[in-house]
């Protein structure tokens, strides 16, 4: 199968959607002429057009407050916000207008609106560039949570996205966009809420989320020389999240991590402990480990971000320890 | 896996109980429902029921008559067809016999653990505490391979135990010691439901082979006559058993008359002819005369409450509840099913309520309190073509209705001689609560109910 970037993966799959319906436009910084901070829309602006390739000021609340209201009178907005960290000053149009229109309007309004960025740690990018929030999101009832760790699921799960009736936060982690993968050619589209098992295994279950996957996976294919069988599951979707892969695995192996880039405080994580504690206490032969990213403003020196980010080292430490558990 | 067969709280606030006596034996094949041992309550002695088939391993630490034994104790293990069996050593001892062993320097050799434990943690109190931690998993796990995890010691990191601790102590579990016996043998002795001990016996030392097993097999079929002039003797089940206690019972201390008499059922039999065409149409239960007869009689026992009442030594007992018990034939015995609070209940309620009892009394899994409570009993044996007879009072209540055949005869009505559907009824009474005029009052509205069934089935 041919390889494609996951940036290019999701170009695929936006091009070939707007090509078929012309209610897709796309709003953001940079998104135009310029085909993007991140490369996400190039090549588009001269396919469709200033109209549907919409450069914006620096006014995030601005147009977001606009693209909810196009997307209330049927139209399909994408908003590319480069780095996702600018989101947060949308959140009330976010929160209050767009995961809750459908609600207020007993489902006579659809919200189809896609928001997409690139999040997480990494470049020296520093606390302004880095962010990643999706737990915050996902604590929101309303939303779409899709986070892709490979090139096939981004354009799979994009497909889907832009498919979507409901607001679906994109969340593209700014180490993946130029990993490399094989990816469908045509039609791919990926349903939300099926994890992926990313690597089988039997005597502990990681889930890992976004960066952290193939990162889990390779260190898992290394304890592999000494005997450990590690099964990897990546959700993919945080919003709806997939629980009945992970509680099969967890039935399995009796032994679960995870791993997220993101804050350990009231986080995804958290949330999947709690869930798997509900409905597979019996199952568990060790307490439920996480392994996330420090509790901290990301600090831009090149040493310290290293030290704040899980790397494949605390990785494999983390699965020993939850071995001898 | 081997099933655990466990001492089960009977009261809420039952801590332990007095274990009364196997109903099955070492090896027999039992089936979920069956009657397994007895455990001597407070009140009564209650019969306890296994939930799973399979055949009974009683464990030479089994507990005897007399034991007083904590709740959730393990007493027995339901075994499959060619499973091994669990350690000796995950039996535990009867209370007082464990305190002696918790006092003993240094335990006896005979029941060690598989897996030798810490000794720190190899006494465990009845209440669980000192127990060391375990995973859920690894509890889950002991529970299904039937190892006792409160005498293993754990590899965890804080010492708990986790599942492989289990795993590595459910294959160090043998068959009690010196039995050698082979793969077919073991299957053939688990489907005869003969247990290893007993083959050992036949053949010490040796290897259990299949000729072994199917000489005890043939052994074990051979019937033991009581005498020479005796055929055969089939062995009393429990339910002969407690009927005859019962009938014998009421035999000797009540002072039973029965009055018969004869009810026009003409009306009767053209509402149930009317149910039947209505009701089976719309899918729902058809009241047998049965049905009609409790519901009719509870009518008549509320008129008349001193037939719903029990013989007390302090005085008599008036019931407030009418619990009509009726009887049912089953392949194992005479069974009496109770329908609770009929007054308050709709024929229609009793009707699908006591399908559902005759239905669970003919498949052997009616529990002790569904058999419990009535105030007054009705037999009907008007299926075999009978009129009217001398039912026996059922303990300890005052009375019993018995109900003949519906016959049509020559009767007469309205000063005419008609053929009419006339049902013979008979009612046992106990002299000593009730007298024979009320009780023959009271019959007498059964009868005029049933004539008119109409008013009373929707009083």
């Amino acid at each position: 199968m041919r390889e494609l970037t996951y940036v290019e993966a999701t170009l695929e799959a936006l091009d070939s959607a707007m090509a078929r319906d012309p209610s897709i436009f796309v709003v953001g910084e940079g998104i135009g002429e310029r085909g993007g901070n991140f490369n996400t829309t190039v090549g588009l602006y001269d396919k469709y057009g200033p109209e549907r390739l919409c450069d914006t000021p620096i006014s995030e609340r601005g147009f977001v407050g606009m693209c909810a209201g196009a997307a209330m009178t049927g139209t399909r907005p994408v908003v590319d916000f480069m780095f996702l960290d600018f989101i947060l000053d949308a959140f009330g149009e976010l929160v209050n207008q767009i995961a809750k229109m459908q609600y207020m309007s007993s489902g006579r309004l659809k919200m189809p609106i896609l928001l997409r960025g690139a999040i997480g740690i990494g470049h020296s990018a520093a606390t302004h560039h880095s962010g990643s929030y999706y737990p915050i999101f996902a604590h929101i009832p309303g939303f779409r949570v899709v986070v892709p760790a490979i090139p096939s699921d981004a354009k799979g799960l994009f497909t889907t996205a832009l498919q979507s009736d409901d607001p679906v936060l994109f969340l593209e982690h700014k180490s993946l966009l130029f990993n490399r993968g094989e990816v469908p050619e045509g039609d791919h589209a990926i349903p939300f809420g099926q994890a992926r098992v990313a690597r089988e295994g039997s005597d502990c279950t990681v889930v890992a989320i976004g960066s952290m996957v193939d990162k889990s996976v390779a260190v898992c294919d290394k304890l592999a020389e000494d005997g450990i069988s590690a099964e990897v599951i990546d959700p993919r979707t945080i919003a709806p999240l997939d629980m009945a892969t992970i509680l099969e695995s967890v039935s399995k192996t009796g032994r679960l991590l995870i791993v997220d880039e993101t804050f350990q405080p009231c986080g995804v994580g958290a949330e999947i402990a709690a869930q798997v504690i509900d409905e597979g206490f019996d199952d568990l032969d060790a307490p439920i480990r996480r392994l996330n990213g420090a509790h901290v403003p990301t600090p831009y020196s090149p040493p310290l971000e290293l030290a704040i980010v899980p790397e494949s080292d605390d990785i494999g430490q983390s699965i020993r320890d939850l071995l001898a558990e | 896996m081997a099933y655990e067969v466990t001492m089960p709280r009977l009261g809420w606030t039952m801590e332990e109980g007095v274990f009364g006596e196997w109903l099955k034996q070492d090896g027999d094949e039992v089936q979920a429902g069956d009657l397994l041992f007895t455990v001597e309550g407070d009140k009564a002695t209650q019969e306890v029921e296994v939930f799973e088939s399979g055949i009974l391993h009683l464990p030479s630490s089994a507990p005897t008559p007399g034991d007083v034994i904590p709740v959730g104790a393990l007493l027995a293990f339901i075994v499959q067809a060619g499973e091994s069996l669990p350690a000796e050593s995950s039996l535990p001892l009867p209370m007082e016999e464990q305190e002696r062993q918790a006092s003993k320097a240094s335990p006896t050799g005979t029941a060690e653990p598989a897996v030798p434990g810490n000794p720190a943690t190899k006494t465990v109190a009845a209440d669980g505490r000192g127990a060391p931690t375990i995973s859920p998993r690894a509890r889950r796990v002991a529970g299904e391979l039937g190892v006792d995890w409160t005498r293993l010691s754990g590899s965890g990191r804080t010492g708990r135990i986790v599942e492989r601790d289990v795993r590595a102590a459910a294959e160090t579990i043998v068959e009690p010691v010196g039995v050698d016996i082979s793969p077919v043998a073991r299957r053939m002795a688990a489907e005869a439901g003969i247990s290893l001990k007993e083959l050992a016996a036949t053949s010490p030392g040796g290897r259990i082979q299949r000729e072994d097993v199917e000489a005890a097999i043939g052994a074990r079929r051979q019937p033991v006559p009581a005498d020479e002039t005796a055929g055969q003797v089939l062995p009393h089940t429990r339910i002969r058993q407690i009927t005859a206690q019962r009938m014998a019972e009421s035999a000797r201390t009540t002072a039973p008359v029965t009055l018969t008499t004869e009810a026009d059922a003409t009306e009767l039999v053209a509402l149930r002819e009317q149910l039947k065409s209505s009701y089976a149409p719309r899918g729902l239960a058809v009241p047998s005369y049965n049905d009609t007869y409790i519901k009719l009689t509870a009518a008549a026992l509320q008129e008349h409450p001193t037939l719903n009442s029990s013989w007390g030594d302090e005085g008599l007992i008036l019931h407030k509840e009418i619990h009509i018990g009726f009887a049912v034939e089953t392949e194992r015995g005479l069974l009496a099913p109770v329908l609770r609070d009929v007054p308050a209940k709709s024929l229609r309620v009793i009707a699908a309520e006591s399908a559902s009892l005759i239905e669970g009394a003919q498949q052997e899994r009616l529990n002790h309190e569904a058999m419990q409570g009535g105030t007054f009993t009705i037999t009907n044996l008007g299926m075999y073509g009978i009129d009217a007879f001398t039912p026996i009072i059922n303990l300890p209540q005052a009375a019993i209705l018995g109900i003949g055949r519906i016959a049509c005869k020559p009767a007469v009505h309205d000063g005419e001689v008609v053929p009419r559907q006339m049902v013979a009824l008979s009612l046992t009474f106990d002299h000593r609560v009730v007298d024979g005029a009320p009780a023959a009052r009271f019959l007498n509205t059964v009868r005029e109910y049933i004539a008119e069934p109409i008013l009373w089935l929707t009083a």
